[in-house]
């Protein structure tokens, strides 16, 4: 569990560093007025000066050393502790597999990493420097009133006056920037738009007009934009008459005072030096700001840190050609099953084609052999060991799956297809046998070629995809892997395939015809159950199997 | 950092410029008054004339309130100088985005975030500096009138520590600049990772990319620390600037007493320093380090993904529109192998051409050569007798019209979105081409031409019928379908390419499944290496690909009859 207290705790080793720092910063703040004014008195009198203004000058050297002190060590301790929440979070999540991380979007997930660790980060820091920072307005109020009660009385009615202004114009601005934000969504709502059609636009030299759309809502932005600024102009107007009237109610009062003896011209001078840190009391919100912003971090950090990771066994397969049994295996999603019972027990080294209508369940039946979902009842065995059982190095060797929508990981083109896992001998076998080499071999680099740089179709995705999958010991999955493929290349894959010297087991999902009559088997499924396996010749009698291909 | 700043004070317009300098004089006083109205003041109550002390602090609210007078009326003119920079900002960004079709990517977040973050940060920047300017000024002037002595040994090393900060902001926009692009990598790797678990997972490649996002974590972890020494730096100056002239003041105090400056003089002096310059250096440096950097940096990234190329419009201009390729061969880049190889091909006025191949043969970017959207790598390209890529895009729109496979629907009636090719077009052209490519129904689903629609409601097939329909009344001759069917049903597909092949002109059609051949007057097969064009009944005999591609369009016997 990750809590509050935990992200603290790791950045302990500069904690004690940065809150010394923070201490004697504010000691120094505290300090300082009055030290300065003793100087002033002390040069008034001629008595004592030099040692006050030794005095003043080390409290100014040590609170500028307090000051590198602190932006050294507390920028460490986050970046390091932003390093540690990042790191441990991705791993998490990659951990986590698809069926642990499906209630986050990928988005979400990034901005958890990106915004909320480095927040979370802050927790140590800014809890330290919050209690720190409280000592300055507030011990300047203490000592304010230690000069004179008045003082300080003085001083909270002004500065009541200040929090009403401000108050006020937050009020105001939220308004208006609203309406402002509004206005930039609309905007921004009509360019996606637009970009959604952007080879017409190019193609059509229509650029300009699309333009005038857009920015047909701009002139009311402006307007807006200019509200906004009004709104500013007549606060800072009143800040500008606010500010400084603190300050003077504070020197009047103290300098009634000082004309009747009770205080000193250096203590007039600090009171209106604390009246200037006492109005600091307004910044402290933002400490308390950011306080919430790490509770709030850790809070996101931690929801993820919580994702169960893919448990794996301890086993090792025993030799064997792949045989692939379903043992009464159902799935219950919401109380809805996606797969009722399921009784499968398909030989080793078959090619095995999964069809049935959209929602059938075929995608959840090539999950259950990927081990990229576990069922909620019974299991699923390779040549005789339940995959939950096996270790992950070894079954990531013997299962692979190639799916519709490949989604390709790694640096380059090259690394998308080995993964960090295979020789670049393989990659290259793996590229030709699945037709992903012609593809690779054109791009600018070649296999070299930064993969966002890499632009691809539906179907080269899908090549590089089976690629990926090809080095596979024992089981090949294919979730409808082959579907954006034109005709011919979709072929030379399957003959590939059907001639598999390695002589996997093939589970293929798929809606076409072709591929179903050229597997040895078939498992034809329907709402969630086993309608029938068996040869595709044989299916075919049944009208009701024919409807499945359209 | 020459160029951001450059074109944030080109933008700045002269008039709201200079009134927003005009009324920041006034506010000029009270920071001059300040430190005067202090020292007389306390000198007044050591004297024990309270009402003169009085007095004095009183001239101060009111010379508060003549520069707040002031300040209203700047503050006023300060959206007259943003707000014309921030729409000239958006404009770029829209046309930018617009125009250069290869970088769209991060467009609205230019649009929305960048944005605003420039129009922030330059507002910041211009109330910095004149609140800077205004301070220095102010306490300057109060200061040479309190005692140009104090004056002298306060000024220098105040503009030294301030002088010292400007030295060290290149090397603080490095940084942030670092910081900034580690953290886009960061979100980009780990975006892709994220994306990817299921794959990952069925590759068992977690330690893999745990790795490969772990890289950017560590390298922004590295920034930041960067960053903060030259945070440490800028406390350093801060030093220089802000402390040292008090420090300098205080030991010179006694002798400055020694000739005759007055305790109250000396607190004016003090309080000029702690109330006048140290907030404002302190501004003034984490505005410029930390808002004028990130107005460098984003404002940076606008302009280097913002400047549009206008194409010059071409002299000659095309007649007819023949297509003529010779020998065109075409790469995506020096390293790559060619997408298109040597390809002769000419198409002469109103044929019908269907091109087929394998996926990734380079149909699509046959289709774009040959509508100009590049030049080809060599060979020569004529269409009309005139190199496409060279026309204007008008002239370009009505020489050819190419429907793509994404097609276009905006916020809009449907007859915009219909005429948006062929503005003047009647109504009686517009319902003739509605029939003609059997969009009745969809268009009578939604309500009408005079119907509004958004792009989301429709599907992918009812936005492709809308695209073919708006280009059926294209001016163009040459039509040029790059898949544009894929999502319509067979049916639906032979009506509009039918329509399409009854329209005068040519017609090219980059084919999505094999029966657009059989429609066609003529074939082009893509084979990689090598390219054949003929009519059906020639190609089923001559090319092997061809009737691969037929041949599994057409279903096998032994898939049709049940084996008994």
């Amino acid at each position: 569990m990750t809590t509050f207290g935990a992200v603290v705790r790791h950045g302990r080793g500069w904690l004690p560093l940065i809150g010394l720092a923070a201490l004697l910063d504010s000691a120094v703040t505290l300090a300082l007025p009055t030290v300065l004014g003793r100087s002033v008195d002390a040069i008034a009198s001629g008595n004592d000066s030099e040692r006050w203004l030794g005095l003043a000058a080390g409290l100014i050297l040590l609170g500028v050393v307090c000051a590198l002190v602190d932006v050294l060590a507390s920028t460490t301790c986050v970046a390091g502790t932003t390093a540690w929440l990042r790191h441990r979070l991705v791993r998490r999540v990659l951990e986590g597999g698809p069926e642990g991380v499906r209630r986050f979007d990928t988005g979400d997930l990034v901005s958890r990493v990106s915004g909320s660790a480095s927040d979370a980060a802050q927790a140590g820091p800014a809890t330290v420097t919050a209690v720190a920072a409280v000592i300055p307005p507030v011990g300047s109020l203490v000592l304010l009133a230690l000069i004179d009660p008045w003082l300080a009385a003085a001083f909270l009615a002004g500065v009541l006056l200040v929090i009403a202004v401000l108050w006020v114009f937050a009020r105001r601005t939220t308004e208006i920037s609203l309406a402002y934000q509004e206005t930039q969504g609309r905007i921004a709502a009509l360019l996606t738009e637009a970009l959604a059609g952007i080879r017409t636009i190019a193609a059509a030299g229509t650029a300009g007009q699309e333009e005038r759309r857009v920015l047909g809502l701009l002139p009311e932005l402006h307007r807006q934009g200019l509200l906004t600024w009004h709104v500013l102009a007549r606060s800072g107007a009143q800040a500008a008459i606010v500010g400084p009237l603190v300050l003077v109610a504070v020197l009047a009062i103290g300098g009634l005072q000082l004309v009747d003896g009770r205080i000193t011209a250096g203590e007039l001078f600090a009171a209106a030096q604390y009246a200037v840190i006492g109005a600091g009391l307004g910044s402290l919100t933002g400490l308390l700001g950011e306080l919430a912003r790490a509770r709030a971090g850790i809070r996101r950090s931690a929801e993820v840190l919580a994702v169960n990771p893919v448990a794996y066994g301890i086993l090792s397969l025993p030799p064997g050609p792949g045989r692939l049994v379903y043992d009464d295996v159902s799935v219950v999603v919401d109380g809805v099953p996606l797969l009722d019972h399921v009784d499968l027990n398909l030989p080793g080294g078959a090619t095995v084609a999964v069809v049935g209508p959209s929602g059938a369940g075929k995608s959840v039946l090539a999950a259950l052999a990927g081990r990229l979902r576990d069922p909620d009842s019974g299991l699923v065995l390779l040549d005789g060991v339940p995959l939950q059982a096996v270790r992950r190095s070894v079954l990531r060797r013997a299962v692979g799956c190639a799916f519709e929508r490949p989604v390709l990981v790694g640096r380059t083109v090259s690394e998308s297809i080995s993964g960090g896992r295979i020789a670049p001998v393989e990659v290259l076998a793996a590229a030709r046998a699945t037709h992903a080499h012609d593809y690779a071999s054109r791009l600018p680099q070649g296999y070299h070629t930064p993969l966002p740089e890499a632009p691809m179709s539906g179907g080269e995705a899908q090549r590089l995809g089976l690629a990926r999958a090809w080095h596979t010991g024992r089981l090949l999955v294919l979730d409808d892997a082959t579907s954006s493929l034109d005709t011919a290349t979709e072929r030379q894959i399957s003959r590939t395939l059907t001639e598999d010297r390695h002589r996997r087991t093939r589970l293929i999902v798929t809606h076409r015809a072709s591929t179903a009559a050229r597997a040895d088997l078939v498992v034809w499924l329907d709402r969630g159950r086993v309608r029938a396996v068996g040869p595709h010749q044989r299916l075919w009698q049944d009208p009701s199997y024919r409807e499945i291909f359209g | 950092m020459r160029r951001e700043l450059g074109f944030g004070v080109a933008a700045l317009r002269r008039r709201p410029a200079l009134e927003f300098a005009a009324w920041s004089l006034p506010e000029i006083l009270p920071t001059a008054v300040y430190g005067i109205a202090v020292a007389h003041a306390t000198d007044a109550f050591l004297a024990g004339r309270g009402a003169t002390g009085l007095a004095w602090l009183g001239g101060l609210v009111a010379a508060a309130c003549l520069g707040a007078v002031g300040a209203r009326q700047a503050y006023r003119r300060l959206g007259d100088l943003v707000e014309p920079f921030r729409d000239e900002l958006v404009r770029r960004v829209v046309s930018g985005a617009l125009r250069n079709a290869g970088r769209i990517d991060g467009a609205v977040s230019r649009l929305n975030r960048q944005v605003e973050i420039v129009r922030d940060t330059f507002a910041g920047l211009i109330v910095v500096t004149r609140t800077f300017t205004i301070t220095v000024v102010g306490v300057v002037t109060g200061l040479l009138s309190l005692d140009p002595l104090i004056a002298a040994l306060v000024v220098p090393p105040f503009l030294l520590g301030f002088a010292a900060s400007l030295a060290i902001l290149g090397l603080a926009a490095d940084r942030m600049k670092a910081s900034l692009s580690a953290d886009e990598q960061l979100a980009t790797s780990a975006g892709t990772a994220f994306a990817a678990v299921r794959d990952v997972t069925a590759t068992g490649a977690e330690d893999f990319t745990a790795n490969l996002v772990g890289e950017p974590v560590e390298a922004h972890a590295a920034a930041e620390r960067a960053l903060a020494r030259v945070a440490a730096l800028r406390t350093l100056c801060f030093a220089v600037g802000g402390w040292l002239p008090l420090l300098i003041l205080l030991a010179a105090g006694p002798w400055l007493v020694g000739r005759g400056v007055s305790t109250g003089t000396l607190l004016g002096g003090l309080t000029y320093v702690l109330l006048g310059l140290q907030p404002a250096l302190s501004t003034v440096m984490s505005a410029l380090g930390d808002g004028g950097l990130r107005y460098v940096v984003t404002l940076g990234r606008i302009l280097d993904t913002g400047a549009p190329a206008e194409r010059p419009a071409s002299i000659c201009l095309p007649r007819g529109h023949q297509v003529r390729l010779h020998k065109v061969s075409f790469a995506y880049g020096p390293q790559a192998e060619p997408v298109l190889r040597s390809l002769d091909l000419v198409v002469p006025e109103g044929d019908h051409l269907t091109v087929v191949g394998p996926s990734g043969i380079g149909k699509s970017t046959l289709a774009a050569l040959v509508c100009g959207m590049f030049p080809p790598t060599e060979g020569r390209l004529l269409v009309g007798r005139v190199s496409p890529h060279e026309l204007s895009p008008e002239q370009l729109a009505r020489t050819r019209v190419l429907i793509p496979q994404e097609a276009y629907v905006f916020s809009g009636t449907v007859l915009d979105n219909l005429s948006y090719l062929a503005p003047e077009a009647p109504v009686a052209h517009v319902n003739r081409a509605i029939e003609a490519v059997g969009a009745e129904a969809l268009v009578a689903r939604l309500g009408g031409p005079k119907a509004s629609i958004r792009p989301g409601q429709l599907s992918a097939g009812e936005r492709q019928l809308i695209a073919l329909v708006r280009s059926y009344l294209s001016p163009a001759p040459l039509a040029v379908l790059d898949e544009a069917t894929c999502h319509l049903d067979p049916e639906a597909e032979r009506r509009a390419e039918e329509a399409f092949s009854a329209r005068p002109g040519t017609l090219i059609v980059v084919a999505h499944r094999i029966s657009s051949a059989l429609r066609a007057r003529r074939i082009l097969v893509l084979d990689g290496n090598e390219a054949m064009v003929g009519r059906h009944t020639t190609l089923v005999r001559e090319s092997p690909l061809y009737r691969d591609l037929l041949g599994h369009w057409q279903p096998r016997p032994d898939q049709i009859q049940p084996a008994s």
